[in-house]
This record gives structure tokens, C-alpha cells and sequence, in this order.
């Protein structure tokens, strides 16, 4: 036992006679000597296994002693979390065996690609050692193990290889007994990204003895299995996480804030502002205003709108995704904002996004809103066959009454609904992707819920580009209207 | 508003897989956190996630996740491991309907006993409920806050018709709570990771890469940190990771009560059926009904004192919940013995305000409507639907 700053001088080193993780132990003391790491700007992740005995070992080095296989993952995110501080310079040394290699092997995979500053030291004896023996992942073939007595038939995982293909920067593999495993290792640690060093060795406890696998034997298993031995050659070098990272907040620097949220906030303090914790399909594909550019611009009229049938309304909206459905319903929502309606919208679609129907369901109400869901739907508005047949299929249908306005897309194939029914050509005239809105500008000439004024602080709020396209849409809709259609067959 | 109240408690890491309905939540974080001068990642899976957020709340930062059912599951390692290396951290979780896979774009507060029993030993999580999405910004400052004064993991338990839905809020009204800072730990004075003064309360915070050295175990240990078999001093800190929690039940009590002092019926509810709850209870006023309402938002620990508050004088209490069993009226139950206990629930759907209604009348029978159908069962389950009970009867 070394007289070390890091390996404690004098402790008892708790394996058993011959083991490997002995040597790694004080190859790892030597290797931090020789790179002359301050201990507190190291830490020890160990997984579990004898090899995650060795914490109480290196007394003056931080140690995270964590769940089986978990030790690269915590390591990972202790990495990433100090790329956020400039001067910080944490160096994480995974210590895992081949047990928790395999069970944490995703969280190895991805620490090599995101290429953070983890050292993982691979303490691979082929086996479970503290639980008895069994056979592991990397077992050799014909082993014999507590688990495998007539012999391992399961050919082992080449992990070094494996990681190549993930891209790590540095990937070794060394005997515990060679003489430069503390030069190998403090290589590693200071290779800026992932390194990791699979470290072959033989558990004596149940691995030497029954496989004859000591010395010369386990060079000749190795061997056989076609391992290379030593630093695999390295691929091009790029950049670690931490500096992406650092990149990535110079380049945001650079640009200036966008939206200075605060400073508008804190003028209008009575502002209400529409949550919005969806984002519908259209706005994936860019089409609508960023939410928070368009807030500055959005007024909220002084007086409260007085809705003459001052009573909840519940609107539902069915057509084609990627037709701008949801996003034309929640410029409903901003119009009645700003008359100063509570709003909710709920948003529905098939599982893919992009194909099939499309759904906004809205609640309207002069008061707050408590209970979101509808008990009876006063306004249905069907823009596509597809939207059409979701009303039918999800059960809305069924709570449609002899009140309830329908205003369908003439195209649609529809059979004998009750309520009351109107049909236009809003995809004809308008579109199909301006259709929705057409229909919400129809029915809002002829059953006017707010002055029509409302949707100018809307168009305001929109992105110029959008504007034009929204008027339209809007216009259509209300000349639709003024051309006798308010009329239910 | 989860991940406006995350930030606005200081959130400064989150890790992220995508799921409906919590996907909202790790967009945000990812278009936000770097600004902030944080960082949010996408993770290869969930044990990654909650791995990464330990890792990082170790490191220093204040760190969240956001998941659903499934997710959960494949956290609930990490949870446990983070319960017992006391390492603050927030898990939103948004509850879909279950089992397994469930219904991803369907909403259930199914979640509700997996969130608060999934540690080997039985250990307390706090759990705050949000209703709202001006509740969620709340319930996420309060759900770190506490995280970070107790360091424990925090559970956010939300659900999809709350996570997913687009409502108005009054942005003046929104709660700003005082973000609690972790308290440090002096490097020279002690090198102890869980040097508790008394078993109520958590031990200075010290960062891994900071001068105090830090030793972190998953395993049973002693004050310094270190491993140990069951010695006394080892008993000591597993149940000062239980009594931490419990010393502060009390203050972490969140309720919204509307007590009526001349009713002798009780509607109990939280999450998204509050909100039919309230409006039930607005019908059953009007209709002249007296009856009083209390919305819990701290689910667990149990706000004991403020259940014993709204239920004196009270001869039958309903529990509303987007469940089958009943999970949060089982939670109750034992601090509910000198009441009738029923139970309104329903899956596949929110639980209507007719609904309540209706169910309340028919056990009541105090008031006109008493021949409604009947939506309980004083069993707990609604397992059939109540038309088809009816026809049959």
C-alpha cells in the first residue's frame, strides 16, 4: 500500500487474495498522482459489486456510491450539470464492473455519444463476483460459472466495440496485472469526452478456479476471443459536451434577447395571458406566431364584454390535421380574450400528428371555467369527412341536441343529424386550410359572441406574414354569411 | 405552467424523455433552460432521465423531470435512490390512463397510490396535486421548495386534462413564492454528507466538486456516509428519512376549502375532479342543499389537521376521483372513522359535475332528484356503467 494523497495509507484494502480490483485501486492512486487532480475535483461513482467497495477507500475524493449499473448515468449527470459553470472542472471516474456494465450499458452508449468528461473504468472478471458467481453478459465461452456449470454457451459482448460505434473518443483494454495501467488510466482521465478502459482481470473467489484463468491462461482467453488488448485506435477527435455547451450559450449571447417579457409584463400587471401548455400540430410545422413574441402585442379591451346569453358555450372543431384546426381555434380563444371570456381548448388527434383528424374542443364562458368537459355541445363545426367521422366515432354526436348548431363543410357525407344545420363550401371558397376559420368567422356573423372588432388585436398579434392569410380566411367566412347562409335547413 | 413555476423556483437542469402528456413540460425546458443559464437534455430513457437530474442536483443545481405512468415506472428506482442519498429533486409526473401503456392521450388520476408507495420500506414522497394551470406554477415553486428544504424527492402530480389543456390565466395572480436555497454546508467544519442536529430536518447541502468532501451512498450508512450493516446509528438515519418528512406535514398542508357550517355532507376531491367539484357543489347550493367542499392539493403527507377541520359536524363524506378503487379515499379513510365514506368514480373519462351531482342526490336523498342514477358505490368502484345498471334494474 502506497503512502498516497488519494488512496487512504492506511486501510485494510477489503478484497479478496489476488483480486484484481486491488491493483486497480492503487493504479487508479497512481494515475491520479501522476495527473496531480486536486480531490475535490474528483469523484468517484461506484456501481455495485465488490468493486463498489472502493469509496471508503479514497478518503479525500468526492464519492457517489449509486444503484447497479446507474454509476455512469449519475456520473453523466453530474458532467453535464457542471458544464453549466464556466470555471468548474469536475472530473467523474465511473467505477463498474461487468455486471453493471451491461445492466447500465444504454447509460455507457450515451455518455460516448454525448462525449461528456466521464473516466469509466470497467472492473470486467467475467462474472458475478459478490453474489456468487454467475455467469455475466461478458462471460467467455465454455465458462464454467455458478450459473453455467456444464459451461458458457453464450458467446460475450465486445464492449469496446460496441462504444466505437457510439463514437467514444477513448476506448482501451488493459490486464489489471500491466505494469502501465496507472499511466493507461491517467491517460484517460485526462482525455478531454468519455473514456473508458475495460480492465481484465479474474475473480479468484470463483472465476480463477474453476476456469483456469490466471496469468498466461487469461492472456490466451482473451486471445481466442480476438480481443485487442491496449488502446483501440482512436477516431477523429470532436467536440466534448462541454464545449457544444459552451457554444451553444456564446452563440445565444451573440443574438440578442428576443422578448423582453418582463418589462411588458410589468406595465400591463392585469394582463391575462392564454397558458398554453399544448402546442397543436400546426404549430410544429411553424405555422403559428410564436406564443411569446405575440404576447407583448396582444390588448386586452378595458371593459369586460357583457355576452348578451351570458351562459357557457361548448364548441367543437373537426377537421383534417395539418389544416389549421387547432391553431384556428385558439385564435377563437385569443378573440375572446380579449373581449375578456375565459377560454379552455383541448386538442385532439390521432397518435402519428400529421395524418387523420384533427380536434379542438372549446369552452367559452363569462365566468371562470371550472369543469372543462362538455355535458351538451352548442356549436359542432366540420370542416373535413375525416373530422367529421371522429365526431361521430369519439361520441360527441351522441351529446348533440335539437339546439345545437352544425355548421358542416359542404363536401361532407353526413346522415340525418339532429340539430340545427348549415351547409357551406368553406373549403371551396376559403381552402381547406383556411376553412376552419371561415367557419368560426360564420358562425360568429350570424350568432355574434363579440363584436367583430375583437379580431383586429388578434391579426395585430400575429406574425405580419400571417395576417394577410388569416383575414381572408376571416372574410370569407363573414361574406359566406352575409350571402344568406344563416339560414339551418 | 409546470415548467414556468420550475423556473420560476429556480430550476436549472432538467433531463427529459418524450411521453404525452408531459412532453410540453421537457419542450419548454428545452427552449427556456440554457437562457436561464441552465441546461435542459434529452435522455436515452427514463432511468437516464432521473439519473441525469440526481447526478446534476448532486453537482448543485436544482433539477427536475417530467414524466407519465410509464415512465414512473422506470424511474422508481432512481426515486428511491435519490429518497435515500437525500437528493432534492422534482418529478412532474402527469398521469395518463393506466395500466402500462394505457391511453396516452386520455386523462385518470390512477397514479396517485404508485406515486406515494413505490419505495422498498414504505418511505413518505410528498405529493402536491395542481387543479389548474395557475395551481400547476404553484405547486411546482412549492414542490422544489420543499424538495430543496427537506431534500427529498418531490412529486408534481398532474394529469393530462390539467397538463394539456389551454386556459386563461391572470398572470398577476399567480403565486411567486420565495425560492428556497439549499443550505450550505461549511467545508472545514465537517466533512459528515448526512450530518443531521435532529432527525426532523435534512442535513446542509454540500456539492460534489465543492471543498467539502462529499460521500454519497444508495445504500443503508452511517452519518459520514459510509456503508454499515443495521448498527443503531444506521436505524437512526433511515428513520430520520421519515421523520423529516412527517415533522413538516403540517406546514406542507395545502387545502382549499369551502366550508358550509350548517352542512352535514362533505365533498372531498383533488387534480382535475376539484374542478367538477366545485362546480357540483355550486349546483347543490343552488338547489338549497348545504354541503361543504375541500380540495386537497397536498396529497401526501395527509393534511390531517385540515381534514379534521373540514369534516366536523360532517355525517358523509364523498371522495371524487378519476380512478377505479377509490386510491386517494383509501389514503383517507383511516383518519375519517366517525363518517360515512363514499366513493365517486369513474375511468375513461373527467368525472362530470352532473355526475357528482347526481350521485350525491341519490345518497343523500335529501334533496328532489333523488331518483337520478346512481354513480357510487359505497364499495368504492364504479364498475359498471350506471344506464346500464339502470335498464337492468
Amino acid at each position: 500500500m502506497g503512502n498516497s494523497t488519494y488512496l487512504a495509507g492506511d486501510a485494510k484494502l477489503p478484497y479478496c487474495r489476488g483480486c484484481g480490483h486491488a491493483l486497480v485501486v492503487r493504479q487508479l492512486s497512481h494515475a491520479l498522482e501522476r495527473l496531480s487532480l486536486p480531490p475535490c475535483s474528483v469523484v468517484l461513482a461506484t456501481d455495485i459489486g465488490c468493486v463498489g467497495l472502493a469509496d471508503s477507500l479514497f478518503p479525500y475524493l468526492h464519492t457517489v456510491h449509486t444503484t447497479h449499473g446507474r454509476s455512469t448515468a449519475v456520473a453523466t449527470g453530474m458532467a453535464l450539470a457542471d458544464a453549466v459553470f464556466p470555471a468548474a472542472g469536475l472530473k467523474p471516474v465511473v467505477m463498474i464492473g461487468d455486471g453493471g456494465a451491461m445492466i447500465g450499458l444504454l447509460h455507457l452508449v450515451h455518455a460516448a455519444q454525448l462525449n461528456v468528461d466521464v473516466t469509466v473504468l470497467v472492473h470486467n472478471n467475467f462474472l458475478f463476483g459478490m453474489t456468487g458467481g454467475q455467469h455475466s453478459a461478458f462471460t467467455p465461452l465454455g465458462w464454467v460459472t455458478a450459473t453455467t456449470p456444464r459451461g458458457n454457451c453464450i458467446p460475450p459482448l465486445d464492449l469496446l466495440a460496441l462504444l466505437r460505434t457510439a463514437q467514444a473518443g477513448f476506448l482501451a483494454r488493459h490486464f489489471a496485472t500491466d505494469s502501465n495501467l496507472d499511466a493507461v488510466i491517467a491517460e484517460a482521465i485526462a482525455f478531454p469526452g468519455f473514456s473508458l478502459v475495460e480492465i481484465l482481470e479474474t475473480c479468484t473467489g470463483y472465476g480463477a478456479f474453476k476456469n483456469k484463468a490466471t496469468g498466461a491462461a487469461l492472456r490466451d482467453v482473451i486471445s481466442r476471443q480476438g480481443y485487442s488488448v491496449g488502446r483501440m485506435e482512436a477516431e477523429r477527435p470532436r467536440s466534448t459536451f462541454r464545449q457544444l455547451f459552451q457554444q451553444e450559450v456564446e452563440s445565444r449571447r451573440a443574438r440578442k434577447p428576443q422578448f423582453p417579457k418582463s418589462e411588458e409584463t410589468a406595465e400591463r400587471p392585469n394582463q391575462p395571458v392564454l397558458c398554453h401548455s399544448e402546442r397543436s400540430e400546426e404549430s410544429r410545422s411553424a405555422s403559428m406566431p410564436d406564443q411569446h413574441a405575440a404576447e407583448p402585442e396582444f390588448k386586452t379591451q378595458d371593459s369586460r364584454f357583457q355576452a348578451q346569453n351570458a351562459k357557457r358555450l361548448h364548441i367543437v372543431i373537426a377537421g383534417t390535421a395539418g389544416e389549421r384546426v387547432q391553431s384556428s381555434a385558439a385564435l377563437l380563444c385569443r378573440a375572446a380574450l380579449s373581449v375578456g371570456l375565459y377560454s379552455t381548448q383541448k386538442n385532439d388527434n390521432p397518435v402519428t400528428q400529421g395524418s387523420g383528424f384533427s380536434l379542438s374542443e372549446i369552452c367559452l364562458s363569462p365566468q371562470p371555467i371550472e369543469y372543462t368537459g362538455m355535458e351538451s355541445v352548442d356549436v359542432v363545426i366540420g370542416v373535413s369527412q375525416d373530422g367529421w367521422n371522429e365526431l361521430r366515432a369519439n361520441g360527441t354526436l351522441a351529446q348533440v341536441t335539437p339546439s345545437t348548431l352544425l355548421l358542416l363543410d359542404s363536401e361532407l357525407e353526413i346522415a340525418n343529424p339532429t340539430g340545427r344545420l348549415l351547409r357551406q363550401p368553406f373549403r371551396r371558397d376559403a381552402t381547406p386550410k383556411r376553412a376552419a376559420l371561415a367557419a368560426i368567422a360564420f358562425w360568429l356573423d350570424i350568432e355574434p359572441l363579440f363584436p367583430s372588432a375583437a379580431w383586429e388585436g388578434v391579426l395585430v398579434s400575429l406574425p405580419v406574414e400571417r395576417r394577410e392569410d388569416v383575414s381572408q380566411a376571416l372574410r370569407i367566412g363573414a361574406s359566406l354569411a352575409s350571402q344568406g347562409g344563416a339560414r339551418a335547413a | 405552467m409546470v415548467a414556468e413555476g420550475a423556473l420560476a423556483a429556480g430550476c436549472r437542469f432538467f433531463a427529459g424523455y418524450p411521453i404525452t402528456p408531459a412532453s410540453e413540460i421537457y419542450e419548454v425546458m428545452m427552449r427556456e433552460l440554457v437562457a436561464l443559464g441552465g441546461l435542459a437534455l434529452s435522455a436515452p430513457d427514463e432511468i437516464s432521465s432521473l439519473c441525469y437530474c440526481v447526478g446534476a442536483s448532486l453537482r448543485g443545481l436544482k433539477s427536475m423531470t417530467a414524466t407519465s405512468g410509464p415512465g414512473w415506472a422506470l424511474m422508481s428506482e432512481t426515486v428511491q435512490y435519490a429518497l435515500m442519498t437525500e437528493t432534492p429533486v422534482v418529478i412532474a409526473l402527469i398521469q395518463r390512463l393506466g395500466p402500462s401503456t394505457g391511453g396516452a392521450t386520455q386523462g385518470a388520476q390512477g397514479d396517485v397510490l404508485l406515486a406515494e408507495f413505490s419505495t422498498s420500506g414504505g418511505y413518505s414522497i410528498p405529493v402536491f396535486a395542481p387543479s389548474n394551470a395557475a395551481e400547476c406554477y404553484e405547486l411546482a415553486q412549492q414542490a422544489f421548495n420543499w424538495s430543496e428544504h427537506l431534500r427529498t424527492p418531490v412529486v408534481l402530480l398532474s394529469d393530462k386534462e390539467v397538463g394539456m389543456t389551454t386556459e386563461l390565466v391572470d398572470e398577476a395572480a399567480l403565486a411567486k413564492l420565495a425560492p428556497v436555497e439549499r443550505t450550505g454546508v461549511d467545508a472545514k467544519a465537517s466533512t459528515a454528507a448526512y450530518d443531521i442536529e435532529r432527525a426532523e430536518e435534512a442535513p446542509g447541502f454540500a456539492p460534489v466538486g465543492g471543498r467539502a468532501k462529499v460521500t454519497v451512498t444508495g445504500s443503508a450508512h452511517d452519518r459520514q456516509g459510509r456503508l454499515r450493516k443495521a448498527s443503531p446509528e444506521v436505524v437512526e438515519m433511515l428513520v430520520h428519512l421519515q421523520r423529516k418528512i412527517e415533522a413538516h406535514a403540517t406546514e406542507m398542508a395545502l387545502v382549499r376549502p369551502d366550508l358550509d357550517p350548517d352542512a352535514s355532507c362533505l365533498l372531498i376531491s383533488y387534480g382535475i375532479t376539484a374542478r367538477a367539484g366545485r362546480e357540483a357543489v355550486g349546483i347543490l347550493r343552488k338547489e338549497g342543499f348545504p354541503i361543504s367542499f375541500l380540495q386537497i392539493q397536498t396529497l401526501f403527507p395527509v393534511p390531517v389537521e385540515a381534514l379534521h377541520m373540514a369534516t366536523a359536524g360532517i355525517r358523509t363524506i364523498f371522495v371524487a376521483e378519476e380512478n377505479l378503487t377509490g386510491q386517494y379515499r383509501s389514503v383517507l379513510a383511516p383518519y375519517l372513522t366517525g363518517q360515512r365514506v363514499l366513493g365517486i368514480n369513474r375511468i375513461g373519462g373527467m368525472i362530470s359535475p352532473g355526475e357528482i351531482v347526481r350521485a350525491i342526490a341519490r345518497a343523500g336523498g335529501t334533496i328532489p332528484r333523488a331518483d337520478w342514477p346512481c354513480e357510487y358505490s359505497p364499495a368504492g368502484a364504479l364498475r359498471e356503467p350506471p344506464l346500464q345498471r339502470k335498464a337492468g334494474a
